[in-house]
């Protein structure tokens, strides 16, 4: 008997049950979404350059289940706030309380049960599609990446199973500890929210101070170093609880004290329904926008190494393309790659040497990448001008003034890519016209360019390597792998970054899913409670676009604060990578999208559950 | 004839649509009230009170008949007109959750100007001015769990009455009141009644409450029972709806 009334308040309750369901799955999902990638320790140490990157799983591990049992029991109890009132009233018509408490527990626990078995299966689901979305968009296979991995699901299903038992337990106790009076009062109403002046003062104070110094740790983060890290760490996250505590609520306030602004419309209702939504959301407000932080700033590091690559290499070379005896097609194909600057340079080679002609080098001395000595500006760009006075030069030479000077020596290796690739281990000379003359050998020559921007011409460049491995097989019998050109030190160097950045993404996504199911989670589930005050106003004539229009606003800014501050973070923590990487910031705007997609679309949905429970159906 | 400025004409009201599942709440009801009247809704529990009220309210939809607010019909407008019209011509107290928690008392009587496009300018005096008239002006600042019961409906009769409405609809206003507060709120409305012409429908169970009333309906079984009307005396008048109401407990008797 009771189980039916039971079941049957639970079909009254759907919406809420729906919330919670979702909440649930949500939660579950992510866990074992991220778990494949963690546990699959052979992927990790194949495809990661950062040797510590499964202690940096474990870390991620950690904080998400801290993060996922707090979550766990918030929604549990969540539970037991929707049916005591129910309980209670039953209890009082004589169901024993012993009946009641046990009912609570398995109720608790058919819910995570339902939630765990549909959570698994939309998180192999999740694990499919970013995995596979990421994988084709950095052209990665990261080979042993297994959406359905088992150790994952065992993890998870143990788990939640001790999360749900336990939280199953924890309501049981809850309600055999509650007197049948406390149960049937209880009703969420709402206390306005009155914060103390010098609360709000210092609180904002604090918020402001803390920041700055964290702010300030990480824009130095050269002279600071390790300090600077765990200083800042420290501070921008106790500055970001105290910005919530205290500078939002007053920024909210003063909104308020407009008269203008405040009466107008809806408005005084919206911002006291912000404000009084701020004052019960301030930890999680501000444990959202530090995951947010963390996730974004995942994906931004990985993203921005990963694109740091061409410009890392074009810090080696200045040149973009070597071509060795090119043909008449390949000269004609090259006239689409727009040249800044091209160079041919002639040479002869023997047995034992490599002969460049000095006038050919004289004539159009080559662009090279210069060291300055400087941190900020590792190279730059500069033609070759030692004097090359001698008559011969080598790089074998006993004779200093014979030797080939370092610059000259990077433009032949890295720009003309004369190296053992191509020659073996023939000497490399450069020898004047006469010498060059008398050298028993076929003229030949290699072409040197520049381009605008060498990623643009991936093909051709591919193709110009495949070309130029053929030629040193000529030369020295046996076909390189690697021809050393800025391309094929760019590819290479890509693939070793790319199951980093891989990881980055997927970790950075996980937890910008789980934050944002946090936030709309603890939104929808007091949304009932705000279901009288939609009602009254309807009541009394506002118009139904009004009433939605008003939660649009509302939760706008709710997403808005912790989003703006975390981006904050992430913008100014980003400074902290330029120690080690040139440009922290090109294309930020790929996480930074990547993010919005995802917190967007969960502002826009919960807007609409949030509709959906608060505004009155119409005909 | 000055016109009235409510006009029900035989309005019915079926709950359910299967013909073995409804339910006729109201069964061609007619009446009119005419501008500063003050009239009383009575009736057993379930006679269909509120009900009616809901339909004059445009809360709820009458399933026929005509029912003309200010001189409109309300039966043919659509759910956005009357949720202006509402708010531009209705005035409610309900009998709790009048209030919106979250807001100021000020705030909460200046919402349906704010609604109406008031300037603020303009709002401030006119929440002072109908704060005065209900005695409420000093706890304007306070949020509603720091008043009294007492003082939230007034304060719910403030907000019924700021933008001046054609008529103040009223639901048990003093169900959640204890008697002193209640006759307090009572002798309030009748005061706004009689001096300020506002037009008022109060339905009520507690004939004290009643008896501060002009004209009284009953209705029973969703049909008009029987109408009385006010002479002078109140202690009188109230005996008169003691009357009413013990027919009603001896037809259920037999
Ligand atoms: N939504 C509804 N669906 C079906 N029947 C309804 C609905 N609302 C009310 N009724 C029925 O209509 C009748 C009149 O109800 P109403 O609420 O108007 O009574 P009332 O006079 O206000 O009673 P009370 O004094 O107890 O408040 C009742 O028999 C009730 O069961
Ligand atoms: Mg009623």
């Amino acid at each position: 008997m009771l189980w039916k009334l039971l079941t049957s308040s639970m079909k009254k309750m759907w919406k809420d049950y729906i919330v919670l369901l979702f909440g649930l799955t949500v939660s579950i999902a992510i866990f074992y979404m991220f778990q494949t990638l963690a546990q699959n320790k052979a992927f990790l140490e194949a495809n990661a350059l950062i040797g510590s990157i499964v202690f940096v799983f474990h870390v991620g591990t950690f904080i998400l289940a801290f993060v996922t049992i707090f979550y766990i029991f918030y929604a549990t109890s969540f539970i037991l706030s929707l049916r005591q009132k129910e309980l209670g009233m039953y209890m009082t018509l004589g169901a024993k309380k012993g009946k009641v408490t046990q009912m609570m527990f398995f109720e608790t626990l058919l819910i995570g049960f339902i939630s765990l078995v549909i959570g698994l299966i939309v998180g192999v689901g999740l694990a499919e599609v970013i995995a596979g979305l990421l994988m084709k968009q950095l052209g990665f296979n990261g080979g042993g990446f297994e959406a359905f991995y088992s150790s994952s699901l065992i993890t998870t299903v143990i788990f939640y199973a001790i999360l749900f038992l336990l939280t199953a337990a924890v309501n049981a106790v809850k309600v055999a500890s509650k007197s049948v009076l406390d149960l049937v009062r209880a009703s969420q109403q709402a206390d306005p929210v009155v914060t103390k002046g010098w609360k709000i003062f210092f609180g904002t104070l604090f918020s402001i101070i803390l920041i700055a110094i964290g702010y300030y740790a990480m824009i130095n983060m050269g002279t600071f170093m390790q300090v600077g890290v765990i200083v800042a760490a420290i501070t921008v996250t106790l500055g970001t609880y105290f910005f919530f505590m205290a500078l939002l609520p007053f920024i909210v306030k003063r909104l308020k004290s407009i008269r203008s602004l405040n009466e107008k419309g809806l408005n005084a209702f919206t911002f006291s329904q912000l404000q009084f939504r701020i004052s019960q959301l301030t930890k999680v407000l501000g444990t959202v926008t530090m995951l947010i932080a963390l996730g974004l700033g995942a994906m931004a590091a990985g993203l921005s190494f990963y694109h740091n690559i061409a410009i890392q290499t074009s810090m080696i070379y200045a040149n973009d393309v070597a071509v060795y005896e090119p043909t008449e097609e390949q000269l004609a194909e090259m006239d689409s790659l727009e040249f800044l600057e091209r160079n041919n340079y002639s040479y002869k080679v023997t047995d034992e040497g490599v002969y460049f002609l000095k006038d050919d080098l004289l004539n159009n001395p080559p662009l090279i990448q210069k060291f300055t000595g400087d941190i900020d500006q590792l190279t730059e760009t500069a033609r070759v001008d030692d004097p090359l006075d001698q008559a011969e030069y080598s790089d074998t030479a006993t004779n200093e003034e014979q030797m080939i000077s370092d610059d000259w020596s990077t433009a032949l290796r890295n720009e003309l890519l004369a190296t053992f690739r191509i020659f073996g281990d023939r000497t490399l000379y450069i020898v004047n016209q006469e010498k060059f003359g008398q050298i028993e050998s076929e003229v030949a020559s290699v072409m040197v360019g520049r381009v605008e921007n060498f990623l643009d011409h991936e093909d051709t460049l591919a193709a110009i390597d495949e070309h130029n491995k053929e030629i040193a097989s000529g030369y020295t019998g046996s076909t390189p792998d690697m021809i050393g050109s800025k391309y094929d030190n760019y590819t290479s160097l890509k693939a070793l970054a790319n199951g980093t950045i891989f990881m980055g993404l997927f970790l950075g996504i996980a937890f910008l899913m789980m934050m944002a199911s946090v936030l709309m989670f603890k939104l929808l589930s007091s949304a009932s409670a705000d279901t009288h005050r939609y009602q009254m106003l309807r009541k009394i004539g506002v118009r139904r676009s009004k009433l939605s229009a008003s939660i649009y606003k509302e939760l706008f800014l709710v997403f808005l604060f912790p989003s703006l501050l975390g981006f904050v973070h992430v913008i100014v923590g980003m400074e902290m990578f330029s120690i080690i990487l040139i440009e922290p910031f090109t294309k930020i705007w790929i996480p930074v999208t990547i993010f919005l997609v995802i917190y967007v679309s969960y502002y826009l949905l919960t807007v609409q559950m949030y509709k959906r429970i608060v505004l009155p159906k119409e005909k | 004839m000055t016109k009235p400025v409510v006009h029900v004409d035989h309005v019915e009201k079926i709950f359910g649509k299967k013909s073995e599942n409804s339910f006729k709440a109201l069964d061609g009801v007619s009446f009119d009230i005419y501008p500063g009247e003050f009239v009383g809704i009575m009736g057993p529990s379930g006679a269909g009170k509120t009900t009616l009220l809901n339909v004059v309210s445009t809360l709820d939809n009458a399933t026929s008949g005509k029912i003309e607010i200010a001189g409109k019909d309300i039966t043919m407008m659509k759910q956005n007109e009357l949720a202006d019209f509402r708010s531009s011509e209705l005035g409610f107290i309900f009998q709790d959750f009048n209030l919106l928690e979250t807001l100021t008392i000020y705030e909460n009587i200046a919402l349906p100007l704010s609604l109406q496009g008031v300037s603020s300018r303009k709002i401030k005096p006119l929440v002072h001015q109908v704060a005065e008239k209900l005695g409420i002006k000093a706890i304007l600042a306070k949020y509603p769990v720091a008043v009294s019961g007492g003082q939230k409906q007034r304060a719910a009769a403030a907000r019924a009455l700021v933008h001046e409405p054609a008529i103040i609809l009223a639901d048990e206003p003093t169900g959640a009141l204890d008697s002193k507060n209640a006759r307090s709120l009572m002798e309030t409305l009748e005061h706004l009644n009689s001096h300020h012409e506002v037009s008022i429908m109060l339905v009520t169970h507690d004939p004290l409450s009643a008896s501060y009333c002009e004209r009284i309906l009953f209705i029973q079984d969703g049909a008009l029972y029987k109408e009385i009307h006010r002479l002078d005396d109140q202690a009188e008048f109230h005996q008169q709806i003691l009357n009413v109401l013990a027919e009603f407990t001896s037809l259920d008797r037999s």
